[in-house]
């Protein structure tokens, strides 16, 4: 039996090639991660060996522990480095401390806008060598206050000569060194992009804006064991910080880092997950015709003495071999385009990889998931073969009875309710999480229809053959009536481009609505400009300056923090109440001047049933405050508490500023204002930058869009094996057709009419699947976005632009799915279709 | 069309190999033959004679290897593959063995499948006509698997003459038929011929079949090697036996 399910096989692999790649590219993708996470993972990990290879102990505050300190205090002063370097066994011990910062250009403004990027660190330099983590390469090692190096990349790229001076912006202001030497980091200056400058022990600290370091290193005497004498320096350094080995240290980083690895594992197995659920149906729909075209050889084993079970076997062997082989390819092209893709990302950004192997789990996962697609898909038609009776052998061909299609009726039917159902509950019944039931509902909806996909076709096909008659006469009639013929196939195979559509248009959806509560609540923006944080918080000072501009108003600060109510960890906001509403229409019961130093609660406080007068006990980091609500804030999502500056800052301490709103004075100029301004901060603080509303809502909107075409791009995948169903039905019923379409080539038909009448086909079930797609998809995103109403989302948006280019690419993806099938089909030679058995 | 030939088709010279160098078989082995207007010819000869090349040949669905044949005035031989479509869908009709019809379309859109694919409207009158004589006046609004053989055979029948070609190409058209409903067929196609001068060549080895033609050729190793006129069933039997000698 297995010999005659291989050879099914080896003589039709036409039929199953679309199918075999349709796995493969699902699995590929399984594969590539993980090859990619792998390699990346290795590179880190000796990366973090390359950088902990010199130090024998490290001390370090310990992330369980919370330390307190005021700010601008160390957690490790000089006296504790003494002790260190008191403690036996320890050779010699330094302080060090790391400082982010931007390396600002020559005209000192911050590259890129000060947007992002690859950040400059400010480092100590130890004048030990192996605790430097850097050898000096040209010129000499900082000496004096003010003098730096810094790393042979970084000194290259900017252009840098020995002498020069170098300003570097952070949030503290601007400092400027004196460029002394050159130096490489570890063996090849690997610095992830980053720039690296190294100073004095006090420039660092002036820079940083600290009386001490962040961490110890030290180096043991010959002989020790650094384990010991790491418990040992553990018991002289300050409570809340501990003593590790660097080879400990390299090992718990490549531990965390494998940890992050592992979401993007997940996620994009997620995606593939949907591709090769899309497969699913390619698969059950080429096997389904394949048991349809061989009835009669089946009967004929059948009459000949097979068992009913033994022809369900043989097709499910046939699909497990199909199985092997599109997983092996699969993994093979995965383990390719993993190759590919870190060969380009070396070439960006240097030698993060380690060696790229085919990973076990990428192939435990690759085969396992590549076998159970197949197989579970050929289940329902190998169920069907083994059905069939030793009579069909008999039969003419083409006249096998169609199976009705009530049982799939009654269970489409029967989701599609329960789906609405559960829908609505999430919509309207109130429940908690209503999200929750609006994605299940969604996903029963989707299913549902996919089953009901002939019985909406049939009449579609219908209605269509009028239309396309009228358009492509004769074509168009023969078109509609092949779709109509196998409404199961033709539904199927829509089905498989619905469920690849429908996700797309749910996300565009999804974000065209996020763009929109954007742009609503920047419409009741009133201030002139906002500034948002660039690296770390907004920095007072430079608030102070704009404040100080004549035109200046008012600077409206924003921040927000976390607190503990009743237990719950629960968000506040902190604004600065006199001018908050002259900076922004928020929504609230009265002005902000109310809050009188007490709070004002949002709805989902509210609920809790919280009114104007109760008092709230809120739990801050530094000190816990009972106040009195004084007013209600009435939009969700934006924070559960309003507090004013004076409050916020007893609550929390010292606190953060994330935003800052200003406000020009009545009559004056916002361009000639903000040139001024601008050029105000550029002395201290380039990185503060001002923009408008318009120009914050298009930097909030390139987040959306990227988000969006990265999910789009995963999602094209799926997509790609959607289209590659449409090109394998067509193909296999021009295969069944063949005496058909030479019939009407012999009777006159052009090959361009047969090309056409293929296209139509074809483009009938692209546009039907993507309609249908985008309807569920546009519906369940809109739910979705109405049942996240808690998070803020206040106004649904229908993507139409993008409904419209989905549009065009299913019709331009239905020509070109047609290509092969039409060429075979209009190519056909006549004779041969029309002989005789 | 109006053409000034009495021939509705003829070949010059017909040569046809299967295959090339020691694996060729010749299926044609130079044929000279004439088709006149208004006849029923039949070709006859034992299987591997090359009697359906002969006809798949004049017919414009494979080409000579060597030689020239022509469709009334048109030589076909010296046409492109799509000049030789038109050709077909204007001047040819089919009938072929089985699997005459497009299982999706009614009995009346098959029929009227040669005019739809040209684009031209349908003469209500001449379907009428056909309709009646080929009795499938209840049958039009049936698809193909409704239908019985014979039925089905008439229906192409009915299809071949919609567009009033200048000749008709048929395939062993009551092969798959039983001896009543084969009669009843080849009886229709005589009187096409009898009353609307129609062309009509048909292939068979059925020596009954081939007595309803005004003449036969006999075909052997790719040759025409005998005609017969006015046939009966007799001396086609007689005509055949010597053949096989």
């Amino acid at each position: 039996m297995l010999r005659i399910a291989l050879k099914n096989v080896k003589h039709n692999p036409k039929r199953l090639i679309l199918t075999a790649i349709a796995v493969a590219l699902g699995v590929s993708l399984v594969a590539a991660t993980h090859v990619f996470t792998n390699a990346l993972s290795s590179g880190f990990s000796a990366l973090f060996n390359d950088i902990y290879d010199t130090v024998d102990v490290i001390v370090e505050p310990d992330p369980d522990a919370q330390i307190d300190l005021p700010e601008g205090v160390s957690v490790f002063q000089e006296s504790d480095i003494d002790k260190v370097r008191a403690t036996a066994g320890v050779a010699a011990a330094d302080g060090n401390l790391t400082y982010p910062g931007v390396l600002l250009d020559k005209d000192g403004k911050a590259p890129n806008g000060g947007q992002g990027g690859p950040p400059t660190l400010v480092i100590n330099w130890s004048t030990t060598p192996d605790l430097a983590g850097a050898t000096v390469i040209d010129g000499r090692a900082p000496a004096a206050d003010g003098e730096a190096i810094v790393d042979v990349g970084a000194f290259a790229k900017d252009a840098l000569a020995l002498g020069d001076t170098i300003k570097i912006a952070s949030e503290r202001g601007v400092a400027e060194f004196t460029v002394v030497g050159t130096a490489r980091f570890g063996e090849d200056n690997n610095t992830q992009g980053a720039t690296l400058v190294y100073t004095t022990a006090a420039s660092a600290q002036l820079f940083a804006g600290v009386d001490g370091f962040d961490g110890i290193q030290a180096l043991v005497t010959d002989g020790a064991n650094p384990d010991q004498v790491a418990e040992a320096v553990g018991a002289v350094i300050p409570e809340g910080t501990r003593a590790l080995t660097g080879e400990q240290k390299a090992a718990e980083q490549a531990a965390e880092f494998d940890q992050v690895l592992q979401y993007v594992d997940i996620f994009t197995l997620a995606f593939a997950l949907i591709s090769l659920f899309v497969g699913a149906y390619i698969i059950a729909n080429t096997f389904r015709i394949i048991v349809t075209q061989r009835t009669r050889e089946l009967g004929l084993l059948r009459a000949i003495g097979m068992r009913g079970s033994q022809v369900r076997s043989m097709i499910l062997l046939e699909a497990a071999a199909v199985g092997v082989v599109a997983s092996t390819t699969g993994l093979l092209l995965g383990w390719g385009l993993a190759l590919g893709i870190t060969a380009w990302l070396e070439r960006l950004s240097g030698d993060i990889f380690g060696t790229i192997t085919l990973p076990p789990d990428a192939i435990a996962w690759g085969y396992g998931l590549g076998m159970l697609v197949t197989l579970v898909s050929a289940l329902l038609p190998a169920l069907h073969a083994a059905r069939i009776a030793p009579m069909e052998a008999l039969r003419e061909s083409g006249t096998q009875s169609r199976k009705p299609l009530r049982t799939r009726n009654i269970v489409g039917v029967a989701l599609l309710a329960a789906g609405g159902a559960v829908f609505a509950i999430g919509l309207f019944a109130g429940f908690d999480s209503p999200y929750v039931f609006v994605g299940f509902g969604g996903a029963l909806l989707v299913l549902g229809t996919t089953l009901l996909g002939p019985q909406v076709l049939v009449p579609l096909a219908f209605g269509l053959r009028g239309v396309l008659t009228k358009l492509f006469r004769l074509d168009g009639k023969l078109a509609a009536n092949n779709i109509h013929r196998e409404p199961r196939r033709s539904a199927n195979t829509a089905a498989a481009l619905m469920i690849g559509v429908m996700l797309l248009a749910l996300v565009a959806t999804f974000t065209q609505s996020l763009k929109a509560t954007f742009s609503e609540q920047f419409s009741t923006a009133n201030a002139d400009f906002f500034i948002t944080p660039t690296a770390g918080p907004v920095p007072q000072a430079a608030l102070d300056v704009v404040a100080a501009d004549a035109d200046v108003a008012y600077v409206s600060r924003v921040a927000w923090e976390e607190v503990q109510v009743d237990g719950a960890t629960r968000s506040l906001a902190i604004i600065d109440a006199d001018t908050a509403d002259l900076a922004f229409g928020y929504p609230h019961d009265r002005d902000f001047t109310e809050l009188a130093g007490g709070v004002f609660v949002d709805p989902a406080i509210q609920a809790q049933g919280v009114g104007v007068g109760d008092s709230v006990t809120i739990v801050g980091p530094a000190t816990t405050q009972t106040l009195t609500v004084t007013g209600l804030y009435e939009r969700d999502g934006d924070a559960n508490y309003f507090v004013d500056w004076e409050t916020g800052s007893q609550l929390v301490g010292e606190t953060a500023i994330q935003q800052a709103m200003v406000g020009l004075n009545d009559g004056a100029d916002p361009e000639i204002a903000r040139d001024r301004i601008e050029s105000e901060l550029a002395v201290d603080f380039p990185l503060v930058q001002l923009q408008d509303a318009s120009e914050l809502q298009q930097f909030v909107n390139q987040f959306i869009d990227l988000f969006l075409t990265i999910i789009s791009a995963l999602l094209g995948s799926a997509l790609v094996i959607a289209i590659l169903g449409v090109m394998n039905t067509l193909l296999l019923s021009v295969t069944e057709r063949t005496r058909e379409i030479g019939l009407l080539r012999a009777v006159g038909l052009r090959k361009s009419s047969v090309w056409r009448m293929i296209t139509i086909e074809s483009l009938v079930m692209a546009l039907f699947g993507a309609m249908l797609g985008m309807i569920l998809g546009v519906a369940v995103g809109a739910a979705l976005v109405r049942s996240l109403a808690d998070f803020g989302f206040s106004s649904v948006a229908i993507p139409w632009r993008l409904l419209g280019v989905y549009t065009l690419l299913a019709g331009v993806a239905g020509v070109a799915a047609a290509l092969w099938p039409a060429r075979r089909a209009s190519r056909l030679d006549i004779l041969k279709a029309i002989a005789t058995e | 069309m109006t053409t000034t030939s009495a021939l509705a088709a003829s070949m010059r010279a017909g040569y046809k190999d299967y295959g090339f160098g020691e694996m060729a078989v010749r299926a044609l082995n130079g044929v000279n033959v004439d088709i006149a207007r208004s006849e029923f010819t039949a070709i006859m000869g034992p299987s591997g004679s090359g009697k359906s090349t002969l006809l798949h040949t004049l017919a414009g669905l494979d080409r000579l290897t060597a030689g020239t044949s022509s469709i009334s005035d048109i030589e076909i031989t010296a046409l492109t593959e799509s000049q030789v479509t038109e050709v077909r869908r204007k001047n040819i009709g089919f009938v072929f063995q089985s699997f005459n019809l497009i299982p999706s379309l009614t009995a009346r859109e098959n029929i009227t499948l040669p005019l739809d694919i040209a684009g031209t409207s349908v003469d209500g009158s001449w379907f009428d006509e056909i309709i009646g004589i080929l009795g499938l006046g209840d049958r039009l609004t049936h698809l193909p698997a409704e239908l019985s053989g014979g039925q089905q055979q008439r229906v192409a029948v009915a299809r071949a003459l919609m567009s009033r070609p200048e000749i008709i190409f048929a395939d062993e058209p009551s092969g798959n038929l039983d001896s009543r409903s084969g009669a009843e067929l080849l009886g229709f196609m005589r009187r096409a011929v009898k009353e609307f001068g129609q062309t009509i060549v048909m292939v068979t080895h059925d020596p009954t079949a081939a007595s309803y033609a005004d003449r036969i050729l006999f075909l052997e190793d790719g040759v025409i090697v005998d005609e017969m006129r006015e046939p009966t069933a007799e001396k086609i039997l007689d005509r055949m036996k010597r053949m096989g000698s």
